[in-house]
This record gives structure tokens, C-alpha cells and sequence, in this order.
């Protein structure tokens, strides 16, 4: 571990199977699947990705800090269910707050309170599900046409999926590389003691952390709510624990200090592949649920722990 | 615990500590019960009382396992995974043989899944939350792939007696749970793995340290845990009569709950099996009250998640002080 290179690689986490994942699922799919070549399909593909991307770039942050968001899930479906069920020119500042409200219930309940980041955001993950289903009982609704809009490209060719991913990237890209915030939140996530004793805040990082991702989860559910063009209180249910598998594959330490965006961006390519390679070939969506279930068992034995526990 | 208290050992002090040491679970039963005296005076019939009671043995039960789990610093939330596996078992008719076949295949079933969970956990440590959690992904989607297209079958007698059946009015259900609570709760308190159980939770790295086995108390913890959710499972499907992918779907967070409740937190080495057991019944209790005042799901979701984390808060809170 001694080396420039080194520690640089075990900071971004990228290792030789966070890389080698998504290249061979996609070589394995393009003989598999004769489909998957096709426009329509590498389509459908940016789409399903960018709204795990987008929120699991959100979880990235909260690992880095060493803690995990369980909630994420529950905050995409009140958005989708906020979209539908009020006034459309308030409807995102709207979810917006609500992602701020959600955020610093989880960042206060962990970093003030010491509620280890698993309860703390499952119960959140709970409250935010009920308040869902108070606000939207069954999928439906219209979500209005400036909001549609926002999921389609202003530029003729390009996906809007991908002009929404490439600004989510950049903006985590920026925050944790380019930015003073960036370093202060690998110091805490490695050691909270020792960045506390060299004089970094610790409190108020975390709950910014928690309260960015929960925007970022606001931001996924726009995209999805506007892509699918109508509400459903349950259609963020797969996310929690997609964004968490998303993240151990693609390296990041849940124990924290340890992740990178690159790392993210493979991570989400590989469970998006496997994704859309299943259902290419056919596999029940339940079978797919238990096969994402098998992937997140795979990838979190990959990382060792010092401790047993939670 | 008691040498870190010797500078405040007055009598008052202890006497306050003491108040508020109790699990939230007490006075959070206290409370509820005076509400319903007040708002609802016939949920507190002995009729309505011992149904409630009944209905709250199968998360009693569950809850036996989830507070073992968490008094050493790991937790179970694969409990739906286990239930809904149990229910296709005993009710699918795909698996051959007699009820005790179907009684001793779920148990072992419940014990392979405890090992499972154990084996990612101890041997890989992995996170516990993300294994089980993974762990009931990957049960729920398999029954749920496998019993598609076609209707659950009828649940074993035994397990319908068991649910069903009164003696002199008492129903056997609850009897089930205590007649598991009661001596493991004695078991833990007199045994040498209750003492290391208790080693552990307060402090992990002294057990390992002093060579307590850690691995295998954690490995016996997750198997006994899932062999709680089974029996779970098995009163679960005794009420119904029947198969449903329904069953013991929020088994894993009310167990939680009840647990937090019940004064058992991760890490302090504390709380007993009588705590957790009360807030099962109080959890239960309060369900009835809300769909009594015409509150229905949502409200209950919410309320749930509250607790859990009002409750961790309060805990936190209190032993930072």
C-alpha cells in the first residue's frame, strides 16, 4: 500500500472486478440476446440506468461518510406521488423540501443522535412509505406536460436520459474531487475520531450528505416520474437496496472512506445490463428480484470488514 | 456497569435511573391501555384482550429471535423471506409427505437460511442489515416466481388446531409463545451463552478478546433466529388456515420495533426477553386502537416508522448520558 498509485486506486475502490463485470456481461449479452444491439434497446437501457444512477450517486456520498440510505426508495415514490396529486407549478419545489425534510431527519437522527444509519433511515424509509400512500393510494394520475418535458433532450439525437446523468455526474464528480467538502467527507468516513481531531466538522458534513441524497433521490423520481408519464406510490420500492447493490459493486466500501464515481457509474452499468439481459431473455420479474437479491450477496462478500455485525 | 455509577450512588439518583431505564415498552403499554379505557372502552374487554393477545403471539415469537440478534450487535430483516418460504412449504403442494414431514422440512428450511445468513456474516463479514435484507429479497422473489399461477392449498392440521383451538377460552397460540418465552428467557439468564451473549453485546472486541466463541454464538443466533421466524410462520399460517404470499410481511420492521421498544439496543449489552415481549403485545395493541379509530394503512406505515426511530433516538440519547 505504499505508492502514489496505490492509494489512489484503494481510495476510488475500483478493483479488477468492478471493471471486469460490466465488460463481460456486455459481451455475453451481445451473443445471448440478438435484441441487444438494437437502438431501441440501448435506449431503454440509458433510461432504466439513469434513474439508479442518479440514485446511487446519492448513496455514494452517504457510504463515503460511512453511513447508508435505506430511504432513497421511498423518497423517489413520493415523488412520483407528489408529481400527480398537486398543483403542477408547485410540485417540485414541493419535493424538493420534502427531500431536504427527509435528509435532515436521517443526517440529525445519525450524526446528532447516534442511531446507527440502518435504523435511522429504515424507519424514515417507513414513515416516507405511509405518507406516500396518504398522498397517492394506487398508481395514476396525469403528471403535467412541463414536467414530461423535462425527461426529453433538447437536443435531437441524444437521450434526455443521458443529458440527466451527465449532470449528476458532473456535480458529484466536482463535489467529491474538486472540492474542499469532497476531502473533509473521505477524512470522516475513514476515521470520525481522527477528522474530528484535526479540527473537520463532523456533524455538519453528514447531514448534508443525507440531505443530498435524498435530493438526488428527488431528482430520480422527476425523471421517472416524467419518462413513465404517471404516478405510482410504490415505483421507488426496488431502490434502496438497487442503489446499495449499485455501490458495493462498483467498489465502494460500505464501511466508508472508500468510493469513487467511476466506480458508481460501472456499478450501475452492471446491475442495469443484468437487468435488461434477464428480461431480454425472458426471466420472471420475480426471478430477476431474487437474481438482484443474489448480486448483492455477491458483491458485499467481495468487501471484508473488520467487524461482525451490522 | 454498576463500578461506572459509584460517584452518583445516591439513592434518589438510583431510583430515577432506574424509572428510566425501563424499556419505552411499559408505559408506552400503560399509556395505550389508559387511551383505550378512555376512547375505547371495549378493546378492553377479556374477549377482545385475549384476541389481541392472540394476534400477537406470531410477532412474539419473531421478536424472541430479532432480540437475540440485536443483543449481539447484528439484526435479522429476512424474517418475510422466511415466513413467505414457510407458507409455500407447508401449503404449495408441491412438497411430498405427511404434516411432520412439512412441520420438520420448514425447520430445517428456517435453519439453512440462519446458516446462510450466519455464513455471509461471520465467515465474509458482511454487513448483517444487507445480507438478510438481500436474503429476503432473493426468498420472496423465488416464491413468489415459483407459486405464480396457482393457489395456495390448505395449511397442515396441526398448525390449524394450533391456531384455531381454544382451551376454556384461552386460544393455544399465545400459549405457544410463552411457553417458548419463559424458558428461554430463563435459559439466557441462568446459561453460560446467555452470559456470552451478554459479553458480546456490551463489548465485542473484550468477548473476542477474552476467547469467548464469537463466530459460533453469532452462527447459533442467526439459526435460532430464523427457526423463531419458522414457528412464526407456523402460527401465521395456523391463523389463516391457509397459503398466502401475504404472510409475515412486515414481521421484520414490527420486530424491530418491538425490540427498540422493548429496551434492547445495539450495543449496550442490555435488556432482557421480557421487555421485547411487551412491546410485540404493545405494538399489537396499538394497530387495534388506530383501525378502531378508522386509520388505516398509511397512518399505520407512518407510525411505525416513527416509532423505530423515536425510540432509537430516546435510547441513544439516554445511554450517551
Amino acid at each position: 500500500m505504499i505508492g502514489g498509485s496505490a492509494s489512489r486506486s484503494s481510495r476510488s475502490g475500483i478493483g479488477i472486478i468492478t471493471v471486469a463485470l460490466p465488460l463481460s456481461m456486455f459481451v455475453l449479452l451481445s451473443f445471448a440476446a440478438p435484441s441487444f444491439f438494437t437502438g431501441q434497446n440501448i435506449g431503454n437501457i440509458s433510461n432504466q440506468i439513469a434513474a439508479l444512477l442518479i440514485t446511487s450517486l446519492g448513496q455514494l456520498i452517504v457510504a463515503i461518510s460511512g453511513g447508508v440510505d435505506l430511504s432513497v426508495g421511498s423518497t423517489l415514490s413520493l415523488t412520483s406521488a407528489i408529481i400527480v396529486s398537486f398543483d403542477p407549478s408547485i410540485v417540485i419545489p414541493l419535493a424538493l423540501f420534502a427531500g431536504c425534510c427527509i435528509g435532515v431527519v436521517n443526517g440529525v437522527g445519525v450524526a446528532v443522535f447516534g442511531v446507527h444509519p440502518l435504523v435511522m433511515t429504515l424507519a424514515t424509509a417507513t414513515f416516507v412509505q405511509g405518507l406516500t400512500f396518504l398522498v397517492l393510494p394506487t398508481p395514476g394520475g396525469v403528471v403535467p406536460p412541463a414536467i414530461e418535458r423535462l425527461a426529453e433532450s433538447p437536443i435531437s439525437g441524444l437521450p434526455g436520459s443521458l443529458l440527466w446523468c451527465a449532470a449528476a455526474i458532473l456535480f458529484f464528480w466536482l463535489l467529491l474531487s474538486r472540492s474542499s467538502f469532497g476531502l473533509r467527507l473521505y477524512a470522516i468516513g475513514a476515521n470520525p475520531r481522527n477528522a474530528a481531531l484535526n479540527g473537520v466538522k463532523v456533524v455538519a458534513p453528514i447531514i448534508t450528505c443525507y440531505v443530498l441524497c435524498s435530493l438526488s433521490a428527488v431528482a430520480a423520481g422527476v425523471f421517472l416520474t416524467a419518462r413513465v408519464s404517471t404516478g405510482d406510490p410504490t415505483v421507488g420500492a426496488s431502490f434502496g437496496l438497487d442503489s446499495v447493490t449499485v455501490i458495493a459493486l462498483g467498489g465502494v466500501q460500505l464501511s466508508g472512506g472508500i468510493g469513487s464515481v467511476p466506480g458508481v457509474i460501472l456499478g450501475a452499468i452492471t446491475l442495469g445490463l443484468a437487468t435488461n439481459g434477464m428480461n431480454l431473455l425472458g426471466v420472471s420479474p420475480f426471478l430477476r428480484m431474487a437474481a438482484t437479491g443474489l448480486l448483492l450477496l455477491g458483491a458485499i462478500s467481495l468487501q471484508r470488514r473488520k467487524t461482525i455485525g451490522v | 456497569m454498576a463500578m461506572l455509577e459509584t460517584p452518583r450512588e445516591r439513592p434518589g439518583y438510583r431510583l430515577l435511573s432506574a424509572a428510566t431505564a425501563l424499556p419505552i415498552a411499559y408505559v408506552g403499554t400503560l399509556l395505550l391501555l389508559l387511551c383505550a379505557y378512555m376512547f375505547r372502552p371495549a378493546l378492553l374487554s377479556p374477549m377482545l384482550l385475549m384476541l389481541i393477545i392472540r394476534q400477537a403471539a406470531p410477532l412474539g415469537v419473531a421478536v424472541i429471535g430479532q432480540s437475540l440478534c440485536i443483543r449481539i450487535l447484528s439484526i435479522d430483516l429476512s424474517f418475510g423471506g422466511v415466513a413467505m418460504g414457510v407458507s409455500y412449504i407447508l401449503t404449495s403442494g408441491y412438497v411430498p409427505g405427511n404434516q411432520a414431514v412439512l412441520i420438520g422440512g420448514s425447520l430445517l428450511f428456517g435453519a439453512a437460511v440462519g446458516l446462510a445468513n450466519a455464513f455471509f456474516i461471520v465467515r465474509l463479514r458482511a454487513s448483517s442489515v444487507i445480507v438478510t435484507l438481500a436474503m429476503g429479497l432473493l426468498l420472496t422473489g423465488i416464491v413468489i416466481a415459483f407459486s405464480q399461477f396457482r393457489a395456495p392449498g390448505d395449511a397442515p392440521a396441526l398448525l390449524k388446531y394450533i391456531g384455531q383451538t381454544r382451551i376454556w377460552n384461552v386460544p393455544l397460540a399465545p400459549l405457544v409463545w410463552f411457553a417458548l418465552l419463559i424458558p428461554i428467557g430463563w435459559y439466557l439468564k441462568r446459561s453460560v451463552l446467555g452470559q456470552y451473549i451478554d459479553a458480546i453485546g456490551a463489548n465485542p472486541r473484550a468477548a473476542h478478546a477474552t476467547g469467548i466463541p464469537y463466530a459460533s454464538v453469532v452462527v447459533l443466533v442467526h439459526v435460532a433466529s430464523s427457526l423463531f421466524a419458522v414457528v412464526s410462520a407456523f402460527l401465521l399460517v395456523g391463523f389463516v388456515g391457509m397459503g398466502s404470499l401475504d404472510i409475515g410481511r412486515d414481521l421484520a420492521l414490527n420486530s424491530l420495533a418491538a425490540v427498540i421498544l422493548g429496551g434492547v439496543t445495539f450495543g449496550s449489552g442490555r435488556g432482557g426477553i421480557l421487555g421485547p415481549a411487551v412491546a410485540a403485545f404493545m405494538l399489537t395493541f396499538l394497530f387495534n386502537l388506530l383501525t378502531s379509530f378508522g386509520l388505516g394503512e398509511p397512518s399505520k406505515l407512518m407510525l411505525q416508522g416513527a416509532i423505530i426511530a423515536m425510540a432509537a433516538i430516546a435510547y441513544s440519547a439516554r445511554t450517551r448520558n
